[in-house]
């Protein structure tokens, strides 16, 4: 009998009086015991809604379960058990935990007091036992100075420290179950990789079940026994891992395994969702990248620098150096790739360069001349040379305004373009270009989805025909398939137009895939700058060796 | 190519599947009808013509018994002077034809002896008074309020947006009004002004009320301005003007409209204190807060209908608006309940 | 944290100021000539005259604003224009009446609404939310003059249950005897507005991340509700109660006016009525202190009791 059996699972939201989504729509699957099932799927698959509705934790305004929906633990139907039961079961044999660490810890309660609660609500144990065993898990969980971090409370943590508190409350009462719902999707490579070895070896030592979800096939790889896909609320194909990675049989498994940038090829063109369940395959062919080393420069940084001041004590200020003196060549038509964690400083380079931020130091060269102590109006002009794509689609169009509007606007405010007439077919012509439809035009932001977003968002960047497009992590927020085509559109776009990028990202197979160099950045520094294969065969820097080591699925290369 | 719904029609269709908005939304058309109506004379234009006798009641509870009024006039005599010295009263004559003249008067002086909701003690119609005082209330409720959020929203935008010294100073004005608690300050410069009417009721809310939308739209501007379109408008060559009132202000107007919406009601509550007391409106005109007043000492006499007439008034409206500003809210920003 | 203190102390002073030169602005500049108002009916030009130099408001206006800051500085605001008492006197008298009302007044609403507010939390998106939510509506729609003077005609004429007005001379005698109306219709008055703003605190809450875990660990929603929501919830709730307290003095005006609850409230009222200049300034700039201080107590209150603030 395995641990956990989901039958014809369904559920429906009501958004409001007239629309109902089906959310699932109608899975099974088996998690056996002692074993890792990872439950794969990109946003809106419903994978979460299935994590929710085994915990018995969908909201009950406004989920349905359908009736022919069974969930069964041990022999027993979750979905027909009173709240007495259920909640009895919740935190003592199955437990969950969460995305945004962060959030999900009451903020005004210490780390020990949430860790002791659980001990106390399942297991009765009185106040002066439970804080030593709460003391234990801190240790067990890999968390340091445990005993100072008894008495902390969730902001002083760092985001992998929060993460390792909330594994530490949800195994222990020694649940037969975990459910991990993207619990490293919010954290640094560096950091995902420890959780991700933390959680394998509790299941090993402890001898649990994990169900693990995540939009991340790669990250599977690794860790789990079995493999579900799941799209738009139904499963496309389960089974080992073994099975699945060697010999995928569903079209959109196929397509999820072969969109991530392979380490070790750079095709031409990534393969996208379409090629396979279009049925025409990827396409065949081979990119160079690399740098001759006699390009001509078009944007140099020399010394760049930003520091942030806050006010400390009476009369101090606290400088916090996100920027410590950067300097790099961009060459022309060529992507120079920028690598990092957060706090890294990369964003805030991309920012610097764009005159969005005041530096504190340095000069940026632009064909040899110094942007930085532009007077505004001279700088104008330099504004439709450089442009920027920032990473998140949903903050970065105005919500107010159509798509018509968002584009037309740069152009009016340039005077690019003959009259209203002119500019309406400019826009129209990049709308194609970056593959949306006409009548894009008259619709606003919220209609398109994350990827149709940036792809607005890089025509907006295109209508001044900039040399220099920088790419803020411009992919990063978007589910594999979508940045695949992303990715191949910045391409097209750079072939055609002959653009220098500046690419920032965190993603090293991404960086690794799209550069011409690649930069490394750390606590505000370079501490390393080499071609794209020759950082990844071999790193010079520590940082960087820590970096390429953590990626996942390297270990399977 | 066919428009898409905007932000305001795709509120506007979720508004209208709220029953409950709707009807408010009427409820408070119609009294800005009355209002605009009564502004203009169509209606209520007789309110101060004395038609009742004192303290009419309303016609559901029927007349008073008659007083005897005209006898005691023809009783001119004071008391103790019955005595007749033998010397004819020079003024009898004068005196007794004023009385048959006042009985006289009294007869074919029609008063009436109920209206529809009763009668003051200048037997002035209540109900009359109280349609007036919509007019008074609503109108200086919505003007001040507009006022008030002309001057919160543009003060907020200038302190949220450019920061620097210029948020500071409107911090400091900020703080300097709101240090002085709301009905305090309003009465004291009532006080000063110690001038009635409606202008000056409408200026000293407005210029007192700007500093709740003030807070909330600068907040607002702050968070906005470090967002990623904004920065983009940037990175295009937007100017700070063109950011401030292109970009962030469309995104911000929904607020703006609750909060005027919320504004209306506090004036007008404001307003009916204020006149209450007698700082309000001058005599030429009537508020539900002087009706008020003058209820004060009516109810000791167990006259109800004034101050009866002027709270049903003035509940309804202001629970209309109430209910109007909730529907409108989860309109603009639905949120699950 | 001293440092802190020190620094908003420090930034007092402009704010003060400020509302010195507001007061100052509104009364000698805007107010016109109080010769004319405290004159009446004598229009002996030399009368007026002498009015104004005993006044001080003959001098030209930059002096009258230096002699303004000395009594701010020292406290003395000179004497009542219509009862010739010493303002100083006059608070110190007034403040102990208004606190018997303010007080519990401020307490019983404050559980009530929080106890309201969160029932109907619980029970949010019900017949029963809806229901409460537009009666407290309707109550707010009602004038505050309404309520006193319905309650006063009903409980204390009509019923005779309380005094209609007065006040006693033992604090205990004042506090269950004559105060009792006043805090009864008070808290009513009160009750709407709170339990829609405490109400939307606690949803704010129940909507978080973190009761998603509370109950993900297995807690009973009881334990959810009154453990983790109120201590979060609790936060803006203390610091409203705070941040209310300068306004409800101002709000408690009327009822000690109709009460006839000798406190500031019903000075002040008085004070306008009559035009009595000294009295209404020195009000404003007492009141407007104390929002100060009281606000710094809010700021600090906050951080004692949400770990999350780090003062700046």
């Amino acid at each position: 009998m395995s641990l956990l059996s989901v039958r014809d699972l369904a559920v429906d939201f009501r958004i409001d009086e007239s629309t109902t989504l089906r959310a699932v729509k109608g899975i099974s699957f088996d998690i056996a015991e002692r074993s890792t099932v990872a439950l794969v799927g990109e946003s809106g698959s419903g994978k979460s809604v299935t994590a929710l509705a085994i915990m018995g934790l969908l909201p009950r305004e406004n989920a349905r379960l359908h009736p022919a929906s069974r969930i069964d633990y041990l022999g027993r139907n979750l979905l027909g058990l009173p709240g007495r039961e259920l909640r009895a079961l919740r935190g003592a044999e199955i437990s969950m935990i969460f995305q945004e660490p962060m959030s999900s810890l009451n903020p005004v309660f210490t780390v020990g007091f949430q860790i002791a609660e659980a001990l106390k609500q399942h297991r009765a144990l009185p106040a002066s036992q439970a804080r030593p065993r709460a003391l234990q898990l801190l240790g067990e969980v890999g968390l340091a100075e445990p005993q100072a971090r008894l008495g902390a409370y969730p902001f002083q943590l760092s985001g992998g420290e929060q993460q390792r508190v909330m594994i530490a409350m949800a195994i222990a009462c020694e649940p037969k179950l975990l459910i991990a719902d993207e619990p490293t999707t919010a954290l640094d490579v560096t950091v995902q990789r420890q959780i991700l070895e933390l959680i394998a070896g509790l299941q090993a030592r402890r001898r649990m079940s994990v169900l693990f979800i995540t939009h991340d096939l790669s990250l599977v790889g690794e860790i789990a026994d079995q493999v579900v896909v799941m799209r738009d609320g139904e499963i496309r194909e389960q089974g080992s891992v073994e099975k699945i990675f060697a010999a995928p049989q569903d079209p959109y498994t196929r397509a999820l395994l072969a969109c991530r940038p392979p380490l070790d090829r750079r095709p031409q063109r990534l393969p996208v969702i379409d090629d396979f369940m279009g049925g025409t395959g990827p396409k065949p062919g081979e990119r160079k990248r690399g740098l001759r080393g006699d390009e001509p420069i078009i944007l140099e940084a020399r010394g760049l620098a930003k520091s942030f001041y806050f006010r400390e004590g009476l009369f101090g200020k606290r400088e916090l150096k996100a920027v410590k003196g950067a300097s790099f060549k961009v060459a022309k038509g060529k992507t120079l790739g920028v690598v990092g964690e957060s706090g890294s400083g990369k964003t805030t380079v991309g920012l610097l360069l764009m005159r969005l931020h005041k530096a504190s130091g340095g000069a940026v060269l632009f064909e040899g001349r110094d942007l930085l102590p532009l007077p505004p109006k001279a700088a104008y002009s330099y504004k439709r040379r450089i442009q920027i794509v920032f990473q998140n689609p949903y903050a970065s169009l105005n919500p107010r305004f159509t798509v018509g509007q968002i584009l037309m606007e740069p152009m009016q405010i340039h005077g690019v373009g003959s009259g209203e007439a002119g500019r309406r077919a400019l826009s129209l012509e990049l709308l194609d270009k970056v593959g949306l439809a006409a009548d894009s035009f008259a619709k606003y932001p919220h209609e398109f989805s994350g990827g149709q977003r940036q792809r607005i968002a890089i025509a907006r960047a295109l209508t001044l025909r900039p040399e220099v497009l920088i790419c803020d992590e411009s992919v990063s927020a978007l589910d594999v398939s979508v940045q695949a085509q992303l990715l191949n559109l910045l391409q097209d776009l750079q072939d055609e137009y002959a653009m220098s990028y500046l690419f920032i990202s965190h993603d090293l197979a991404v960086v690794r895939y799209m550069a011409d160099q690649v930069m490394v950045m750390k606590d505000g520094e370079i501490v390393e700058i080499a071609g794209p294969d020759e950082i990844y065969s071999d790193p010079k820097h520590p940082y960087t060796r820590l970096l390429l080591s953590s990626m996942p699925g390297r270990a399977q290369q | 190519m066919k428009a898409s719904p905007g932000v305001w029609l795709l509120a506007w269709r979720r508004f209208e599947r709220d029953r409950l908005g709707l009807a408010c939304l009427v409820v408070v058309l119609i009294y800005g009808a009355v209002m605009a109506a009564s502004a203009a004379g169509w209606i209520v234009r007789d309110w101060s013509e004395e038609v009742a006798v004192t303290y009419a009641p309303p016609t559901f509870l029927g007349p008073e018994a008659p007083r005897a009024a005209p006898a005691a006039v023809a009783e001119t005599a004071p008391p103790g002077a019955r005595e007749d010295y033998g010397i004819p009263d020079p003024l009898a004559d004068d005196l007794a034809e004023i009385a048959r003249e006042l009985a006289g008067a009294s007869a074919t002086e029609t008063r009436a002896a109920t209206l529809a909701f009763g009668a003051d003690k200048w037997g002035r119609d209540v109900l009359k008074k109280a349609v007036k005082g919509t007019e008074t209330s609503l109108f200086v409720g919505l003007v001040a309020a507009a006022l008030a959020a002309f001057l919160g929203t543009l003060f907020g935008a200038l302190a949220g947006y450019q920061g620097g010294w210029i948020d500071d100073l409107f911090n400091w004005l900020y703080s300097v009004f709101t240090s002085i608690p709301y009905l305090l300050l309003v009465l004291s410069v009532a006080a000063v002004v110690n001038q009635k009417g409606v202008l000056t009721v409408i200026l000293i809310l407005g210029l007192t009320g700007w500093t709740g939308i003030f807070r909330l739209i600068r907040a607002e501007y702050m968070k906005h301005k470090v967002r990623e379109y904004v920065l983009a408008a940037d990175a295009i060559g937007a100017s700070d003007g063109r950011r401030m009132f292109v970009h962030i202000l469309p995104n911000v107007s929904h607020v703006v409209l609750v909060q005027l919406s919320l504004h209306v009601v506090l004036f007008i509550k404001s307003e009916v204190i204020l006149s209450f007391l007698g700082f309000g409106v001058g005599v030429d005109t009537v508020s539900w807060g002087s009706m008020l007043a003058e209820a004060q000492s009516e109810l000791i006499l167990g006259k109800w209908w004034q101050i009866a007439a002027a709270t049903f008034a003035m509940a309804v409206l202001v629970t209309a608006f109430s209910l109007l500003t909730d529907a409108l809210r989860d309109a603009l920003d639905p949120r699950l309940k | 944290m001293l440092a802190y203190v020190v620094r908003r102390l420090w930034q007092f002073v402009p704010t003060l100021l400020g509302v010195v030169l507001l007061v100052f602005f509104l009364f000698n500049f805007v107010g016109g000539d109080p010769a004319y108002l405290l004159a009446g009916k004598i229009s002996n030009p030399a009368q007026i005259e002498n009015i104004r130099r005993q006044l001080g408001v003959d001098q030209p206006y930059a002096v009258q604003l230096w002699i303004f800051i000395k009594q701010v500085a020292s406290g003395d605001f000179g004497a009542s224009w219509s009862t010739n008492e010493r303002v100083s006197e006059i608070f110190a008298t007034r403040l102990g009446p208004s606190l018997t009302v303010l007080v519990p007044l401020l307490a019983i609403s404050t559980l009530l609404a929080m106890a309201a507010a969160m029932l109907v939390a619980y029970v949010r998106g019900s017949l029963t939310d809806r229901a409460i939510m537009i009666g407290c509506t309707v109550g707010q729609s009602i004038s505050i003059l309404v309520y006193i003077l319905v309650f006063q005609y009903v409980l204390a004429y009509q019923l005779g249950w309380f005094p209609v007005q007065g006040w006693g001379v033992s604090f205990a005698e004042n506090l269950l005897r004559y105060s009792l109306l006043a805090i009864i219709v008070g808290v009513a008055v009160s009750l709407a507005p709170d339990i829609r703003l405490y109400r939307s605190f606690f949803l704010d809450e129940i909507n978080q991340d973190y009761v998603r875990t509370a109950r993900a660990k297995g807690l009973s929603e009881h334990r959810v509700m009154w453990v983790h929501v109120l201590r979060n919830a609790a936060i803006p709730i203390v610091t409203n109660i705070l941040l209310q307290l300068p306004g409800l003095l101002a709000g408690a005006f009327l009822i000690e006016r109709f009460f006839g609850i000798p406190g500031i409230g019903r000075e002040v009222i008085l004070a306008v009525e009559r035009s009595d200049f000294p009295i209404i300034k020195a009000v404003t700039i007492y009141v407007a202190a104390a929002t100060m201080i009281v606000n710094l107590a809010a700021d600090l209150l906050y951080k004692a009791i949400d770990p999350r603030v780090q003062l700046k």
